[in-house]
């Protein structure tokens, strides 16, 4: 199953593009991983089954099996149909119900439109009637509907016994205590009463908060996050004198610089920051340009015009530098610096900047100061009043809590380290799993998802969300604002009629509220603020801070929430775990990221396991050398190492919170070899394209000539005809005809993509909504390591870096202390001569998923004709035909099919191979041939049948679950266009208005599509000239990847236009697109031979 | 011997394995002795009245027992054979019915677009009007479904028409299929009606 691929047009000179370390260096690894269509082994049965030995026991079973089944009779088993007893109005078995509901975030909330079918909720949107939003959601939400059906959440109410063990109490005997507890802290005023909770923007919250506080005088509040997103606020507060928060407009910013803040990515709310941010990056729409300076490789570097790879302590130095410039300051020792600032000058009025949820509050109001400098407050960055509860001090805890303890979701006993001070306190815990704090409670009560609970929230921009339920609580959880009140001794305690009487109404305006899922309460933006510090006082503020050189031996470490399991919360969530990571492709675990002048001079490479030790505690990882990450720099993702998550989150990674005690930097740190080496599961080099440029870039300036010259020749040319400079390559016509020109003249639609390379920052939320949408299970990190993945799209992340651009990282003279070293700069830039050009890379995300080549290779080497075209250009899958051959795979140039090697659905991670399928014919297991262990129990290692009814309950039932043996591939959301056709003609019944159009509303959208907050993926009819996929596809920016194969896919690409400038030391004038000249000269000179 | 041995699993696999004799003339006993005869046949109610979803949704839903006693209340309002229906009504307990008509879990069949675009109950389901024990009349294989979807004229009739399941052109059978022919070329034409083919109309 080797290919050779030998026509690889990756360029030679210029800007080159490369997945990896191992690509670059093409070690023979990469090659061999290349080189097949499946990793090595992904198509052999491992474990030492032959394939031929496997045959033959099937087919001595398949015997057995008929004649069981000629015995045992041959109908389908008998099926109940049972409807209500009382017909409910207004609803229909089979139709999707929609209703609006909001999930909370730490300061927000994601307003939400939920799909549900029969009464269970199946699908998350983001609620498209929301003013600030575009439907777009973040992964997070996409994936918290998993959790809902999670088999291993708290189900049950656990008190701990004498022995020391938790046990199942009633959940009328678990209220009865709750209000025995009222009772007691009734007398006693709260006496030794605290409370552990999370942030939280509900208002119902916040005035039970208030009555507990009214009737418990004495108790006391705690509010924690492990991942503070509390510090903007108070930032602004301490900046501008009074209780603000700052809302970041990254839409109206021209200039913007992001201090370590990973606003695309890590930062709370980056979905609405990722809608904002690429409204403001339309190449003719006056283009934002955004610098950032960063010590992690992360999403908003990736996105970055320009890119200063820093320590993360010293990039307080840089707001300082800038802010001095502004000042009237003197020159600044560095280019990089000077001409940043300069260009932040001249954008008065227009400018952003933004710190960092890691940097230290002294970085933040340096940013405020900046600002406010040069006139952004108001304009760029809005204040909006303060929303309470942002984190406090825990050092009173243990002695507030002398009495009781309640911990109110979060997990201390993990994140925070904690377990009860004295052994007298009452711990009672409110938890949506039994988890690590749940073996330190004396009372665990099961907490409610939120879409099984009422609830209100306040978003990022003010707004009023209502949190409606769509399914009863699975398994009798309790809801936190009930908790509360019962706590507090209310007698209104259903959460309904809480968050009712918070709202103040029941009539329309209830209504209205729950049906658009918003009410926009009025909060007027604070203008009139003063920055309070003047520069010497910053400057006094940074001085204990200043030149903290790191080094091997005083490494810095970074803590960053996950992308994948936040704070440690998703981690037994599945398709969280299994999501590539957006920057190192990581699945199932974390690392110790390092750059790779860091990995050599420790003497480590991928994979070996270091102890890392800080302020006297150590923990264990692999190192992964990460092509931008910042030199002595260590990259810890928090939320891994979970010991008491479930079954698929326990054990995935290293626990980074042993050795973080609150700051999210910290210099200081030591590294050492154990010895050991560790296998991670990292899907960069999975369906490599194999250095063919897939991607296209351009600059700004570039884009803008060519526009020019572009309407000049309007006049004369049509605009079809006049291409932007080498964007799509030249493609030679084919002398067969296409075989869709036929069913073109007919079929009512033609659908088609568009994908904006522009405006994907590439956070994966796409990915989980299709695995949401279409039922793709997970594999484990087992499969993945073997390259079986099945998203049905990946983000292919490209790193680009060009040889003959300036050094960045000596551009940071004068910040950068290793740089002031004078005799040693040059040392290091001489030995570093080949490397630094690696290492300050940029990346380009690239969504890729079945481009639907109208002349589709899968199709002509399907010996069943299980995958063909239908009339309307979709390259259908018909599952119940395919024989599971994989020729399609091993012939599609794109590489996105998926074949279902075990079966994922039925069987969980650790149980995925069965009885037999792991083992020879002649094995014995407890003396006991496994032949005879499997015609037993042939179903041995299945889910069982309850925990598989709960799975289903999650699984979309507009989608088939495949089974094990047949490939898969994107659909393009069949299921959804099929459903718009059949409503519409439906509609029409009889008439011919059948047509689905844009401008009626009726086009669907694929779930990609919809989820997506940069609005970067648009699907449509092409057939219709004016719909936007169309109007798209003339874009002089269109292209198709691999177009000069002939495949004509329906999926094209838009370049990406970056907007760099002239005037910065690591400016190149690419005068050409990126990676095209070559590959333009390469396929023509393919043409001269043929 | 070896052609024996092949005749015979080459016909064990026929009646067994195929739609056309696993399920065509199945007729499970159900809980309640309801007889379409009576209620679509002799009374004349319209089949929408109890399969109230078919023009809306995949599935052309089965009444609630509520919908029964809007006439049983009154009719028969003490006979023993519908005991379970009001019991089912009161204490809001679903009656289980056995499922007759059913395709396989890939296909995904959708009802609504059937009848509002003038495909009669009668073309898949047959002459329920006329059975008093529902009975599984076609063999809904694949080759059933394609017979139509190649030729949607040939079975296309105006969409008011689709629940009258004894309706024809005209009593006249040559004339009947004359003016089936002259209209359903002129409905799937004027109508848009598309003969799907590919495999995206039913497998998803």
């Amino acid at each position: 199953m080797k290919n050779d691929l030998n026509n690889s047009s990756a360029p030679v000179t210029g800007r080159r593009y490369w997945r990896s370390l191992d690509e670059l260096a093409d070690t023979p690894e990469f090659k061999d991983w290349l080189h097949r269509e499946f990793p090595s082994g992904a198509s052999e049965m491992e474990d030492g089954q032959s394939r031929r030995s496997f045959l033959k026991l099937m087919s001595a079973s398949f015997a057995l099996a008929g004649v069981a089944t000629l015995g045992a009779g041959c109908r389908r088993p008998e099926e109940k149909l049972e409807p209500f007893g009382k017909q409910l109005e207004n609803y229909t078995f089979g139709e999707a119900q929609y209703f609006a509901t909001a999930m909370p975030t730490r300061t927000g909330a994601v307003p939400l439109t939920v799909k549900s079918y029969e009464g269970r909720p199946v699908k998350i949107e983001g609620n498209s009637l929301y003013p600030n939003g575009n439907g777009g959601t973040d992964r997070y939400a996409q994936a918290s509907i998993l959790d809902l059906y999670d088999p291993d959440r708290a189900r049950q109410f656990k008190m701990r016994g004498a022995d020391g063990r938790l046990y199942a109490v009633e959940r009328e005997e678990a209220l009865k205590y709750l209000e025995s507890l009222a009772k007691k802290f009734a007398t006693s005023s709260g006496e030794g009463l605290a409370f552990l909770a999370e942030s939280s923007t509900s208002p119902s919250r916040a005035r039970l908060q208030k009555i507990i506080a009214q009737k418990y005088p004495k108790a006391q509040w705690f509010t924690h996050d492990a991942i503070d997103s509390g510090i903007h606020q108070r930032a602004a507060t301490q900046a501008f004198g009074q209780s603000v928060r700052p809302v970041f407009n990254f839409d109206k910013a021209k200039v913007i610089l992001s201090l370590d803040c990973d606003f695309l990515g890590g930062e709370d709310d980056a979905h609405n920051h990722i809608r904002k941010f690429a409204a403001g990056r339309k190449a003719d729409k006056g283009m934002s340009r955004l610098y950032a300076v960063e010590s992690l490789f992360t999403l908003t570097g990736a996105s970055a015009d320009h890119r200063l790879r820093l320590a993360a302590s010293l990039v307080g130095n840089v707001a300082y530098e800038i802010l001095s410039q502004i000042a009237g300051g003197p020159e600044s020792m560095s280019p990089w610096v000077g001409e940043c600032a300069k260009d932040l000058i001249a954008s008065r009025g227009n400018v952003l900047v933004v710190a960092g949820q890691r940097q230290p509050v002294e970085v933040h109001l340096l940013a405020h100061a900046i600002n406010t400098a040069l006139d952004s407050i108001g304009n760029t960055v809005t204040l909006l009043p303060a929303i309470e509860g942002a984190n406090t001090d825990l050092t009173g805890l243990s002695a507030a809590a002398s009495d009781t303890l309640v911990i109110l979701g979060g997990n201390p006993a993990y994140n925070l380290n904690w377990s009860p001070a004295s052994k007298s306190t009452t711990v009672v815990r409110l938890g949506y799993y039994e988890d690590e704090s749940a073996d330190k409670a004396s009372w665990n009560f099961p907490a409610t998802h939120y879409l099984e609970s009422w609830g209100d929230a306040t978003t990022s921009d003010g707004s009023l969300v209502p949190i409606q339920p769509l399914i009863q609580p699975l398994f009798s959880g309790l809801n936190e604002l009930e908790f509360l009140a019962r706590l507090a001794g209310e007698t209104q305690t259903a959460a309904h009629e809480i968050v009712q009487a918070t709202f103040g109404g029941s009539g329309e305006s209830w209504k209205k509220f729950l049906y658009n899922g918003y009410t926009t309460v009025s909060t007027p933006a604070i203008t009139d603020v003063k920055v309070i510090q003047s520069l010497n006082d910053l400057n006094g503020l940074l001085a204990a801070k200043k030149n903290p050189t790191v080094s091997p031996t005083n490494l810095e470490v970074v803590f960053f929430r996950d992308a994948k399991v936040d704070d440690g919360r998703y981690a037994n969530n599945g398709w969280m775990q299994e999501l590539p990571d957006p920057v190192t492709k990581m699945t199932w675990d974390n690392a110790v990221l390092i750059s790779r002048k860091t990995a050599r001079d420790l003497g480590v490479a991928n994979g070996d396991l270091v102890e890392i030790t800080l302020n006297g505690k150590s923990v264990v990882g692999p190192v992964w050398t990460q092509p931008g990450m910042a030199d002595y720099s260590l990259g810890l993702a928090l939320g891994y190492g979970r010991e008491r998550a479930g079954r698929v989150g326990n054990g995935v990674g290293f626990n980074a919170y042993k050795i973080f005690n609150g700051d999210y930097v910290a210099t200081g740190a030591t590294i050492k070899k154990t010895g050991g080496t560790y296998t991670l599961a990292c899907t960069q080099h999975h369906w490599s394209m194999e250095g063919r440029p897939a991607v296209r870039e351009f600059n700004l300036a570039t884009f803008e000539e060519d526009a020019k010259e572009l309407n000049e020749k309007h006049e004369t040319e049509s605009v079809a005809e006049v291409k932007f400079r080498g964007v799509e390559p030249p493609i030679v016509q084919s002398l067969y005809p296409n075989p869709l020109d036929e069913a073109k003249k007919t079929a009512l639609h033609q659908w088609g993509m568009s994908i904006d390379l522009g405006a994907c920052v590439g956070c994966g939320t796409c990915v989980i909504a299709c695995q949401s949408e279409n039922n793709i299970p997970i594999v484990g990190k087992d499969q993945v390591l073997r390259g079986r993945e099945m998203h049905w799209m990946r983000i292919d992340r490209y790193f680009t870096s060009d040889p003959k651009r300036k050094n960045a990282s000596s551009t940071a003279k004068g910040i950068n202390p290793r740089f002031d070293l004078g005799s040693d700069i040059n040392k290091a830039d001489e030995d570093q001569q080949f490397e630094e050009w690696i290492d300050d890379v940029q990346a380009v995300n690239q969504p890729m998923l079945c481009q639907m080549c109208e002349t589709a290779p899968c199709e002509n080497v399907c010996p069943v004709a299980a995958t063909v075209h239908d009339q309307e250009g979709l390259n259908v899958m018909a599952y119940n035909r395919c024989i599971g051959t994989r020729y399609c795979s091993n012939n599609c140039p794109y590489k996105v099919r998926r074949f279902n090697f075990l079966d994922y659905n039925k069987r969980p991670l650790t149980e995925l191979k069965g009885t037999l399928y792991s083992t020879t014919l002649t094995h014995k297991t407890d003396g006991e041939w496994d032949l005879k262990r499997w015609w037993n129990d042939p179903n041995s290692g299945m889910r069982t049948e309850d925990e598989w009814d709960l799975i289903k309950l999650s699984k979309n039932p507009d989608a088939t679950v495949r089974m094990r043996g047949v490939m898969e591939k994107c659909t393009y959301c069949t299921q959804r266009i099929e459903h718009a056709k059949i409503s519409q003609k439906a509609k029409a019944g009889a008439s011919d208005n059948v047509r689905l159009t844009e401008a009626a509303g009726t086009v669907p959208k694929t779930a990609c599509q919809q989820a997506c907050p940069a609005g970067a993926i648009v699907f449509g009819d092409i057939s219709d000239a004016k719909s936007s996929v169309s109007v798209l596809k003339t874009s002089g920016l269109n292209y198709s990847v691999l177009g000069n194969l002939l495949t004509r896919p329906r999926t094209t690409y838009l370049a990406r236009v970056r907007n760099p400038n002239p005037a910065m030391p690591d400016y190149k004038d690419h005068h050409d697109p990126f990676s095209t000249e070559e590959y333009e000269s390469q396929s023509l000179t393919k043409k001269g031979q043929s | 011997m070896g052609v024996l041995a092949g005749g015979a699993v080459a016909a064990g696999v026929t009646i067994y394995l195929t739609p056309k004799y696993t399920r065509a003339g199945y007729q499970p006993v159900q809980p309640v002795p309801f007889s379409h005869s009576i209620h679509a046949g002799q009374l004349g109610l319209d089949c929408r009245y109890c399969h109230n979803g078919v023009e809306k949704s995949w599935f052309a839903n089965l009444p609630g027992a509520s919908t029964c006693m809007n006439c049983h209340a009154l009719v028969l309002k003490d006979d023993p054979r519908l005991a379970i229906v009001r019991n089912s009504a009161a204490n809001n307990v679903p009656i289980a019915w056995v499922q007759v008509h059913k395709t396989p879990d890939y296909v995904y069949f959708n009802h609504s677009v059937h009848v509002t675009r003038g495909i009669s109950c009668v073309e898949c389901h047959g002459r329920i009007d006329q059975m008093d024990e529902v009975r599984h009349d076609k063999s809904f294989s694949m080759s059933f479904c394609l017979d139509c979807h190649r030729d949607p004229a040939a079975h296309i009739r105006p969409p008011d028409k689709v629940t009258k399941l004894d309706w024809q052109w005209s009593t006249n059978s040559v004339e009947a299929a004359r003016l089936q022919n002259v209209n359903g070329k002129k409905f799937v034409h004027d109508w848009k009606v598309e003969s799907l083919q590919s495999c995206s109309a039913c497998h998803r």
